[in-house]
Formats: structure tokens, C-alpha cells, sequence
């Protein structure tokens, strides 16, 4: 019963940034943007939510520090590639970049320390405890006591799902990306739709950090996304951007991640590391197998 | 011509001033900065080691703007660069010849090494239509963690203290001449054959016209399946063969890191280049300049050289978006000058 509960509990841990980012990636897919910052985003959120907790010794200014500094890399995005009209591609790659060499910059500048920072000064988001629940044998080792980030997450997921489907934003949103044009011409920018989509993308991004950096692990690393805004780019492109279906392919990586853990008695770390990559391959191997069916019916 | 210069002159100014007032603002002297910056990798005694550091930079930069320019997004140049850099080590682990037939053997590895990881790719578009964008993502993952442990178990150096493999054989190492090292010859070269394939080859012309406008290029008769996988393979190599030299020139064996950040660097410099080859050539040598300057600047003035990482993303992002604002601010200017000229 240890087993599967550790496993379980490891599967929601690992799916949860990845969760966040590709709600962000989300919103951005369908207002119609070719948004591969979440990386940045993240890794930038990661940071400053560190920065934040740190500073102030608490962690909701942590979490607050997170979603402005992911908002700080959107910001630049929205300038870049809305404003100026760069490719969007390019501004990807250079935001994500441009992000480790700042994290990497200011951990040195202002901790003096190359390649992680970690101190007994930096308070982690609390797990919640939920009364009752908790104690229901096995079923309340996994719905109570997970962090914080966990239930927003999940919250998210519902808000999201509701923002897009279900609200004069969220149609606006989707036209954005569907036909620019026609949204142009009925009276409402695009270009403002893109820009709030790129925003909430980087709040969203910003609590996958601070999860990264105050939940998971108290400390920060240089790159410590590690290609976790990759897979969530993944995540989102596998289901045409879908929110329940983002969250149920986040809880399969989470498994994949979780299940790696486990393998780890009879196979090298190096190995059991590679799974959630090897995992995005194969489920885009299957993505494109049921495609190209489709396709030929 | 003369415009396409003035714009990327005066992009690499503009992000240098604005890496100037982050200077500013933190108190330290931008001119004494920049001073030691360029000094350190320009003196002439220096020129040689700064040419030395360009080569995987421009070989990986060459990979990413041959990839970019015929359509295939190949982002996969850090795990090719650690594949070639590992076939590289393997052969010069286990085989020694004389150094005129085992420079160039280790050189075919490490290309072999690096068309291998990105023919994975290829066939995952080939055969099941899988987005390179992400596959070599991905696979840029795996290849860290392959090579990492390759060098913990195969071929870890016993007793050493750090994950690395013995040195490979001495014939196998470029020789280096105080501080010039061949492999800038062997950049050369590399150079040389890409601008010939790209500028005056029909493969190269048809893997132009792909990268502008695949339907159009598959309507006019060209076998676009095959130019894919072409492109694919040699841009691997490129990005394997960086990491051959890397190997070779540098410290004779594989460490964990080696690959650094030059794979990701040299995207960089082929999305700042816009894919140009000569240009790729020039970027890759000014980004090597900032990078050896870097440790100067470290040195002397105190500011920490991780700086030079945030000033080349900015160097690329005004760059780039600069080119776009200069090019319909050019336009406009033309267009209004036509325009008096009719009416006159």
C-alpha cells in the first residue's frame, strides 16, 4: 500500500508544474500564439519566487515574486513578438535563453554562489492538511496534505477550462486564434486578447516556478526547469489545447516521472531520468499514428 | 548590403548600451568593462585563443542556420554535439593510428555521432510524421543523460573523482601551435563546404526554396522528402563534428558539462545571423570574442562574466527585432522618396 500511495503522491508531484505551464500554454494556444516561453517563464518564476521568499521570510510573497517575475519574461515576450512583431519563434528561443543567462546572472550577483542556491532563510509553501479527510486510510494520504500549488492547480485546471469555454473572454480568446481578422473587424483587439492571454499564461507559468523552487525542493538551480516548459508545449499540442485533457496527459508524465523514481533498484539514475522525455516521445508517436488514421478515413 | 550591416551594427550597439546601463545602475564602469571585455580577447596575442573558442560556437551556428534556412527546425545541436563529442571519445579510447589517419577517423566519428542522433529525428518525421521541433527537444534531453552515463559506468577513468573518461590517444589530439588550435582549420573547411553546397549547389538552391515555400518547391519537382533528411543528417554532423573538436581540442576527454552552452548558442547565432552563412561565420566569432573577453572582464573589473550570457540573448532579441523595424523603416523612406520623385 506504501508502494502505490508514494507512487501516486510522486505522479501528482511531477505533473503539477507541468500541469500549470501547459494551462498557460493553453490560453496562449488558443488565442492563436506560438508561445514556447513557458520554459522561461518558469525557470524565471522559479527565481524570483526563491528572491521573494528569501527576502521577506514568507512564503506568499514568495508565490507573489514567482508569478511577477514570470510576468516580467511575458512582458517582454508581449513586446517583442506582439509589439514589434518579431517571430514569435525567435523570440521563444531568445526569451528562454535570455532567461537562464539573468537567473544564472543575478543568482551569482546577488548570492554569490554558482549553480544553486539553497538556505535555511527560504520558506517553503506549506502543505495543506484537510481536516477529516486526512484521516481516511490511504485515500486520505493522497487527497490531504499535498502543497499548496497542488490544489491551485487543480483549481486552475477548472477555472481555466470554465475561462475559455464558458466566458465572453475566453470566445474572444478563441476567435483571437481562430480568425484574427473577423475579431479585428467586430470591434475588439486581438492584439489586447493576445497580450491578457500572454499575461495569465505567465501567472500560470510563475506558480509552476515557485512550485519548482519552494515546493518541490527548497533551493534554486541553474536551469532547474530542466525541459519541464518543453513537455508541457507537448502536453498542450497533444490535445489541441484542452484543459481536462492537458491535466490527464500531465498526470500520465507525472506517472511516467514517478514510475522512473521507482525503476531506479534495477536500472541506473541516468536512465530512470530519461523516461518523461522517452514518455513525450511516444505519446507524440501515438499522437501522429491516430493523425494520420484519421487522416486517411 | 551596405543597409543589411548598418542594421546589425547597430543592433549589437544598442544591446551593448543597454548592457552598459545594467552596468551603470549596478555601479560598475561600462568603458573599463567593455575596455578589458575587448582587450582580453582581441590583443593579438590573444586573437588566436579567441579563434580557437569560435569553432564549436560556428560549427553549431552553421548546423542550426543550414536547419532553419531549408525548413527543418532542428533544435537538436546540444544533443548531436554530445553525441559526436562521445563517438569522438570512444574511438579515441580504443584506437590509435598515426595522427595524419586518426585525426581525420575521429573527426568521421564525431559526425557520424551527430547524424545519427539527428537521423533519429528525421525518421520520427519520415516514417511517422513527428514534429522535429519537439522530437529533438526531447532527444537533446536523452542524449544528456545517455552521455552522462556513458562516462559514469562504460567508460568512467577509475579513480577519478568526477565523472570523465581517460584521455584519448595523443595522435588523435589537434595539434596546437602556442595559441592557435587546428580545429580553427578544420571550421574553415567545414565553412567552406557549407557555403559552396548552400550557394552554389542545386541541393543547396532546392533546400532554400524548401525553407521559403515547401509547397512551391514540391510543385516545381523537388523530391522534398529527400532534402529533409539530407539537411537533417549534415546538419547533425555539423553539430557532431563541433563536438568532436571540442573533445580534440580542448580537454582530450569527456567530461560531464563539456557540451556547455555552445549547442544552445549556436541557435542563437543562426536566429541572429538570419540564417546567413557568412554572417553565421562573423556572429559566431563576435559571440566567441564576448565569451573568451568575458573571463578578463571577470578578472579585472569584477562583474561577474555570466553577464555576457544575458548580453547575447539581448544582442539577439534587438537583433532580430531590430532588422524587422529597420527593413519597413527603410521601405517607408524609399517609398516616400519614389513618391516625390513621381510628383516632381
Amino acid at each position: 500500500m506504501n508502494i502505490i500511495t508514494g507512487l501516486i503522491n510522486g505522479m501528482i508531484t511531477s505533473a503539477t508544474p507541468i500541469l500549470l505551464a501547459a494551462l498557460g500554454g493553453s490560453l496562449t494556444y488558443y488565442a492563436g500564439i506560438f508561445n514556447i516561453a513557458m520554459e522561461g517563464m518558469m525557470l524565471s518564476g522559479a527565481f524570483f519566487g526563491m528572491l521573494g521568499s528569501y527576502y521577506f521570510h514568507s512564503w506568499p510573497m514568495g508565490i507573489l515574486f514567482a508569478i511577477l517575475g514570470a510576468i516580467l519574461m511575458a512582458l517582454i515576450f508581449i513586446l517583442f513578438a506582439v509589439v514589434l512583431k518579431m517571430d514569435e519563434f525567435i523570440t521563444g528561443i531568445g526569451l528562454n535563453l535570455f532567461s537562464v543567462g539573468v537567473t544564472t546572472y543575478m543568482l551569482r550577483q546577488i548570492f554569490k554562489v554558482k549553480g544553486a542556491f539553497a538556505s535555511p532563510e527560504i520558506v517553503p509553501i506549506p502543505k495543506i492538511d484537510i481536516p477529516w479527510i486526512k484521516d481516511i486510510p490511504v485515500v486520505g494520504e493522497i487527497i490531504s496534505g499535498q502543497n499548496l500549488i497542488v490544489y491551485i492547480a487543480l483549481l486552475a485546471t477548472i477555472v481555466v477550462s470554465y475561462l475559455v469555454f464558458k466566458t465572453r473572454f475566453g470566445l474572444r480568446l478563441r476567435a483571437a486564434g481562430y480568425n484574427r481578422t473577423s475579431l479585428d473587424t467586430s470591434g475588439v483587439s486581438a492584439n489586447r486578447i493576445r497580450v491578457w492571454s500572454l499575461i495569465l499564461c505567465g501567472v500560470l507559468c510563475g506558480l509552476a516556478g515557485s512550485f519548482l523552487s519552494l515546493g518541490y525542493v527548497t533551493l534554486f538551480s541553474e536551469g532547474m526547469s530542466a525541459g519541464r516548459g518543453w513537455i508541457s508545449l507537448a502536453a498542450v499540442i497533444l490535445v489541441s489545447g484542452n484543459p481536462t485533457g492537458i491535466a490527464l496527459i500531465s498526470l500520465l508524465f507525472g506517472f511516467t516521472d514517478g514510475l522512473g523514481l521507482f525503476m531506479q533498484r534495477s536500472l541506473p539514475s541516468q536512465f530512470t531520468s530519461m523516461v518523461p522525455y522517452v514518455a513525450t516521445l511516444v505519446a507524440l508517436f501515438v499522437y501522429s499514428v491516430r493523425l494520420k488514421k484519421k487522416q486517411k478515413i | 548590403m551596405k543597409r543589411k550591416v548598418l542594421v546589425n551594427v547597430v543592433g549589437v550597439l544598442l544591446a551593448l548600451l543597454l548592457g552598459a546601463l545594467v552596468m551603470l545602475v549596478q555601479g560598475y564602469n561600462p568603458l573599463e568593462t567593455y575596455y578589458r571585455l575587448f582587450e582580453y580577447s582581441l590583443a593579438p596575442g590573444k586573437i588566436a585563443y579567441t579563434l580557437s573558442k569560435s569553432v564549436p560556437l560556428v560549427l553549431t551556428g552553421m548546423s542550426a542556420s543550414v536547419a532553419f534556412a531549408s525548413g527543418p527546425i532542428n533544435l537538436g545541436q546540444p544533443g548531436q554535439l554530445l553525441m559526436g563529442a562521445l563517438f569522438a571519445t570512444i574511438g579515441g579510447l580504443y584506437i590509435n593510428l598515426p595522427p595524419l589517419l586518426m585525426v581525420p577517423l575521429l573527426l568521421i566519428l564525431a559526425m557520424l555521432g551527430g547524424a545519427l542522433w539527428s537521423g533519429v529525428a528525421a525518421l520520427l518525421k519520415y516514417w511517422f510524421n513527428m514534429s522535429e521541433f519537439i522530437t529533438t527537444l526531447m532527444l537533446n534531453m536523452i542524449a544528456d543523460f545517455f552521455t552522462y552515463w556513458a562516462i559514469n559506468y562504460p567508460f568512467f577513468e577509475k579513480n577519478a573523482n568526477h565523472p570523465q573518461t581517460p584521455l584519448i590517444a595523443q595522435s588523435g589530439w589537434m595539434p596546437e601551435w602556442s595559441n592557435f588550435n587546428s580545429s580553427v582549420i578544420v571550421m574553415v573547411l567545414a565553412f567552406g563546404v557549407i557555403w559552396f553546397i548552400v550557394n552554389r549547389s542545386t541541393a543547396g538552391y532546392e533546400w532554400r526554396l524548401s525553407g521559403q515555400n515547401s509547397l512551391f518547391s514540391r510543385l516545381g519537382g523537388v523530391n522534398t522528402s529527400k532534402n529533409y533528411i539530407v539537411v537533417m543528417l549534415l546538419t547533425g554532423a555539423l553539430a557532431g563534428l563541433a563536438g568532436g573538436l571540442v573533445i580534440m581540442a580542448g580537454p582530450h576527454r569527456f567530461i560531464k558539462g563539456i557540451g556547455g552552452n555552445y549547442a544552445w548558442d549556436g541557435v542563437m547565432i543562426a536566429m541572429v545571423a538570419n540564417t546567413g552563412i557568412i554572417l553565421t561565420l562573423v556572429f559566431g566569432f563576435f559571440f566567441s570574442v564576448l565569451q573568451t573577453g568575458s573571463l578578463g572582464m571577470e578578472l579585472i573589473t569584477a562583474v561577474p562574466r555570466e553577464l555576457i550570457q544575458v548580453l547575447q540573448a539581448v544582442i539577439v532579441l534587438i537583433v532580430v527585432a531590430g532588422r524587422g523595424y529597420f527593413e519597413t523603416f527603410f521601405a517607408k523612406v524609399e517609398a516616400r522618396r519614389k513618391m516625390r520623385e513621381r510628383t516632381a
